[in-house]
C-alpha cells in the first residue's frame, strides 16, 4: 500500500518510491527515505501528511505520500 | 547675506556631497539598494 | 585562510557565522534561509590575529545538488578549495547529517565537526559519545551552541579548524570507483555509505526520547496545518502583524517623532527668513520635509520588521507552507512560494532571492514574478500616507493592500498557468517542520534596528538626493528661471511628467504631480511619498487627525485635488505596478531570461492598470452614479494589453507543442 492508506502513529518499512522522478528519488534518498528504511507516520489529512524520517518530520503532500510504497 | 543662509548653504552643500559620495562608493561596490545590508550579497552566486 | 560553513539546512549555520563574524545576515528557523554565501573575517577574539575568512553557504543535504541553492555550496566546496571546512551537523538529527559529513570528509579538506544544537540533545537526554564520534570520522568533533554567549564551544571549535590549516584530510569511507552515470550504480554506493553512518549513529548515540512518538509539538502542528484552522490562523497572524505595526503600535510612535521634525523644520524657516526664497524652500520642504516625510513613517516599518523577525524565528513559517501549499498548487504554484511571500512584507529582493529554494523551473520563476505584489517595507509609508489622509487613519487599507496583493498572486499565477499551458512534469512537495522555538527578542530587536539603520541611511541618501532634484525641477523652466507662483505647470518636472499623467487620466489622478511621484517610486518606493511631500509642500502625514479638527477639511486630500476613490486608485497604482529597479535587477538574476523578465514587467504594469483603472471607475459609479473620466480610452488601453497577453500566449504554448512533439518523437501535423 502507499502511506496515503497508512494508519497514523505507526511505523512501516518503505517498499519502493516511485515518483517517476529520478532526482526526485535521489533527494528522498539522501534524507533517508529509501526501501528498506523505517518510515512513521505521525498525522495524516486529506492531502498531507507529518512523517518522520530518520529523526526530522515532513509534511508531504498527497502527490508524494502516494508515490511511497510500504 | 545674514549668518542663516551662509550656514545653511554650508550645510546643503555638505549634505549633498556626502550623500552622493555614498551613493557613488556603495554603487561601486556592488549595492543595489543603497543603505541595504543584504544588497552587498544579493543578486549573486 | 578560508573556512567554508557547510550542512544540512536549518543546522544553524548562519547562526554561528553571525556569532563568529559579528554580522547579521539574516537567520529563520526554517530550511532554506540562506540562498547564497556570504563572507566575512572572523572577529578578533576568534581569529587572533590572523587574516580569516569564514564563508557561510546555503545548506544541502549532499553533494549533488537538488535546488539551485545546494548547487552553490557543492560547487564552493569542490572547485574552490576552502582551507578548512566547518561541517555544522545538527545534533538532534546525527543520522541524516553524517551523510554529508562523509562526503565532505572525501573531498581531502580538514574538517572539523560542529555537533550544533547541543542544549536541545541534553533537555531531550540524547547522549552522544563525542570520543567515539571522533574516532570514527577521523576528524575533531566538538559540541556547540550557537546561540549561547558563554560555553558555546565556538572558540574551540574555531581553534580547531586554524590548527587544521594546510593539513589534509583522511576519510573514514571512500565511494567506490564506480561509473555516476549508472543510477544503479550509484544507488547502491549511496546504500552502502548510509548503511556505514547507521553504523556510527548507532554506536555513538543513545537517544531517551525517540522522535518517532508523538508529542505535544505534532498536537500543536494538527491545528496549524490543518484547512480551515490553519488557514484562519494564518490570516490572522497577518492581520496582526499589519495592523499593531500600522494602525496601533507604529502610529503611536511616530506621531511622537513626526512632531520633532515639524518643530525642527518651522525653526529652520524661522531661522531662515531672511534668506534667499529658493534656499528656504530647497531646505525646509526639500531636505528637511521631504525626507522627514519617510523618516517619519519609520516606526511603523519597524514595528512590522520586529513582528515578521519574530515570526521567521519561532518556525511557524515551514507550518504556513505547508497548510498553503494544496492552494498554491491549484494556481500553478506551490507551498514554497509562501516564504517568498511572507518575507516579501520587509523588502522584494530577499524575497525574489528566496524563490532559489523552488525546484521547478515554472515555479520558481512565477514566484519571482509575482512575489513583489505583496507590498514591501517601502510602501508601508505610502499606504500609511493615504490611509491617514483620505481614510481617517483606518486599518482596513493596509489589510485590504495586503489581501488585495495575495489575491493579484492567485490571478497572477493562475494567468501564467494559463498562458504557458500545461505541466508536464508533476510537482511534489515536502518540507521539513523544524522543532518549535521560543523567538529570541533580542535578535529579533537587533534585525529591526539593523533594518531602521538601512532605512535611515537610505532616506539620507538616495531620497535626499531625488527629492532635491525634483525639487530643483519643480522650480526651475527649461530656460532655468524660477518658476513663478501659479506656473508651475511651466517647470521642468510639470513638462517631463505630463506626458505619463495623460495616461493616467482613464484611472483618476491625471496630475502631473502625481504622474511625478509614481515615476520616482521606481528608484525606491519611499520616494512616492518623499515627492509628495516636496512637490505639495507637506510634511505631516501621520497626524492628520489633528488637521481636520482644526480646519475643518483635510489639508493633504485638498491639496492633492482627489477623492477618496482616485486615492484608493493612486495607492493601489503604486502597490502593484513594478517594484523599484533593485528589485527589477534581482528579478533578472533570479529568473535568468530576459522573456521572463519582460513578461513580468508588464504583466506589473497591466495589473497595476487594470486595478487602479477598476477600482477609480466602478468606485466613482458607486459613490457618484456616474462612470470616471476617460473611461473608453482606459478600456481601449486595457483590451490592447489582453490581446498582448493573447499573442503571448499562443506564441509560447506553439512552442511548448513543438517541444512536446520533438520529445514524443512525433511529426505535428
Amino acid at each position: 500500500m502507499t502511506l496515503l492508506e497508512a494508519e497514523p502513529e505507526k511505523t512501516y518499512t518503505i517498499k519502493e518510491i516511485q515518483t517517476d522522478d529520478e532526482d526526485m528519488n535521489a533527494f528522498l534518498f539522501r534524507l533517508g527515505c529509501y526501501s528498506g528504511e523505517p518510515i512513521t507516520v505521525i498525522s495524516k489529512k486529506k492531502d498531507s501528511c507529518v512523517v518522520v524520517i530518520k529523526d526530522a518530520r515532513y509534511n508531504l503532500d498527497s502527490l508524494l505520500s502516494g508515490a511511497i510504497i510500504v | 547675506m545674514n549668518m542663516a543662509t551662509i550656514i545653511a548653504l554650508l550645510a546643503v552643500v555638505l549634505i549633498v556631497f556626502f550623500a552622493v559620495r555614498y551613493i557613488v562608493k556603495s554603487k561601486k561596490s556592488g549595492a543595489k539598494c543603497i543603505g541595504c545590508p543584504e544588497s552587498g550579497s544579493c543578486c549573486k552566486k | 585562510m578560508r573556512i567554508a560553513f557547510a550542512g544540512n539546512p536549518n543546522s544553524g549555520k548562519t547562526t554561528m557565522y553571525n556569532a563568529l563574524t559579528g554580522m547579521s545576515e539574516k537567520v529563520g528557523n526554517w530550511a532554506g534561509v540562506t540562498v547564497g554565501r556570504k563572507e566575512s573575517p572572523l572577529k578578533e577574539e576568534y581569529s587572533h590575529g590572523q587574516e580569516v575568512i569564514a564563508v557561510d553557504l546555503p545548506g544541502a543535504y549532499s553533494m549533488s545538488p537538488f535546488t539551485p541553492e545546494e548547487g552553490i555550496t557543492s560547487e564552493y566546496v569542490r572547485e574552490r578549495h576552502p582551507d578548512a571546512i566547518i561541517n555544522i551537523v545538527d545534533a538532534t538529527n546525527l543520522s541524516r547529517s553524517l551523510f554529508f559529513t562523509t562526503q565532505l570528509l572525501e573531498l581531502g579538506v580538514p574538517v572539523v565537526v560542529a555537533l550544533n544544537k547541543s542544549d536541545i540533545n541534553e533537555k531531550e537526554n540524547t547522549v552522544i559519545d563525542v570520543a567515539a564520534l571522533e574516532q570514527k570520522l577521523g576528524c575533531p568533533v566538538i559540541k556547540t551552541v550557537s546561540t549561547e554567549k558563554t560555553n558555546s564551544g565556538l572558540k574551540e571549535l574555531v581553534d580547531k579548524a586554524i590548527s587544521l590549516n594546510g593539513k589534509g584530510q583522511v576519510a573514514p569511507y571512500v565511494q567506490a570507483d564506480i561509473d555516476l552515470h549508472d543510477k544503479n550504480q550509484v544507488d547502491a554506493e549511496d546504500r552502502k555509505r548510509f548503511s556505514f553512518v547507521n553504523d556510527i549513529v548507532s554506536q555513538v548515540e543513545t537517544r531517551q526520547t525517540l522522535s518517532s512518538k508523538s508529542n505535544a509539538e505534532d498536537r500543536l502542528d494538527s491545528i496549524l496545518l490543518n484547512k480551515v484552522s490553519g488557514i484562519l490562523i494564518f490570516a490572522a497572524v497577518m492581520w496582526l502583524v499589519f495592523t499593531i505595526s500600522q494602525a496601533w503600535l507604529g502610529p503611536l510612535v511616530a506621531d511622537w517623532l513626526v512632531g520633532y521634525i515639524e518643530g525642527f523644520q518651522e525653526w529652520v524657516t524661522e531661522k531662515m527668513a531672511d534668506s534667499p526664497a529658493i534656499l528656504t524652500t530647497i531646505v525646509a520642504d526639500g531636505i528637511i520635509g521631504g525626507v522627514g516625510a519617510v523618516v517619519g513613517f519609520l516606526p511603523l516599518v519597524m514595528v512590522m520588521y520586529f513582528l515578521i523577525a519574530l515570526l521567521e524565528d519561532c518556525g511557524y513559517m515551514a507550518r504556513v507552507s505547508a497548510v498553503m501549499d494544496p492552494i498554491f498548487k491549484r494556481v500553478g504554484l506551490s507551498g514554497k512560494s509562501v516564504i517568498p511571500v511572507i518575507i516579501g512584507t520587509g523588502c522584494g529582493i530577499p524575497a525574489i532571492m528566496a524563490c532559489r529554494t523552488i525546484r521547478d523551473e515554472r515555479e520558481r520563476r512565477a514566484t519571482a514574478m509575482l512575489s513583489t505584489f505583496i507590498p514591501c517595507g517601502a510602501k508601508v509609508p505610502v499606504i500609511a500616507l493615504f490611509a491617514g489622509a483620505f481614510f481617517a487613519g483606518a486599518g482596513w487599507v493596509s489589510t485590504v493592500s495586503y489581501f488585495l496583493g495575495l489575491v493579484l498572486i492567485f490571478l497572477g499565477a493562475l494567468l501564467v498557468k494559463v498562458v504557458t499551458g500545461y505541466k508536464y512534469r508533476k510537482s511534489f512537495f515536502i518540507m521539513e517542520l523544524p522543532k518549535y522555538k521560543i523567538p529570541s527578542i533580542k535578535r529579533a530587536f537587533f534585525s529591526m534596528l539593523e533594518r531602521a539603520k538601512a532605512y535611515i541611511i537610505k532616506a539620507a541618501t538616495i531620497i535626499l538626493v531625488c527629492n532635491l532634484v525634483v525639487q530643483l525641477m519643480q522650480s526651475y523652466d527649461w530656460s532655468f528661471r524660477a518658476v513663478e507662483e501659479g506656473m508651475e505647470h511651466t517647470s521642468i518636472l510639470a513638462s517631463i511628467a505630463s506626458p505619463f499623467a495623460l495616461l493616467l487620466i482613464p484611472l483618476g489622478f491625471g496630475a502631473w504631480q502625481l504622474a511625478a511621484a509614481a515615476i520616482t517610486g521606481f528608484i525606491a518606493k519611499e520616494n512616492v511619498v518623499g515627492t509628495l511631500a516636496v512637490v505639495y509642500g507637506l510634511t505631516n502625514f501621520i497626524d492628520v487627525d489633528e488637521l481636520a479638527m482644526v480646519g475643518g477639511a483635510n489639508e493633504i486630500s485638498v491639496a492633492m485635488g482627489l477623492t477618496t476613490v482616485s486615492a484608493l486608485a493612486y495607492l493601489f497604482f503604486n502597490l502593484y505596478t513594478p517594484p523599484c529597479f533593485a528589485a527589477i535587477g534581482a528579478m533578472n538574476s533570479e529568473m535568468q531570461s530576459k522573456g521572463w523578465l519582460w513578461c513580468a514587467i508588464g504583466l506589473q504594469l497591466c495589473t497595476g492598470y487594470t486595478v487602479a483603472f477598476l477600482v477609480y471607475q466602478i468606485g466613482t459609479l458607486i459613490t457618484e452614479g456616474h462612470l470616471g473620466q476617460g473611461f473608453v480610452p482606459g478600456l481601449i488601453a486595457i483590451a490592447v494589453m489582453a490581446c498582448v497577453v493573447f499573442m503571448i500566449s499562443r506564441r509560447i504554448r506553439a512552442d511548448f507543442d513543438r517541444q512536446y512533439a520533438l520529445h514524443g518523437g512525433k511529426i505535428p501535423a
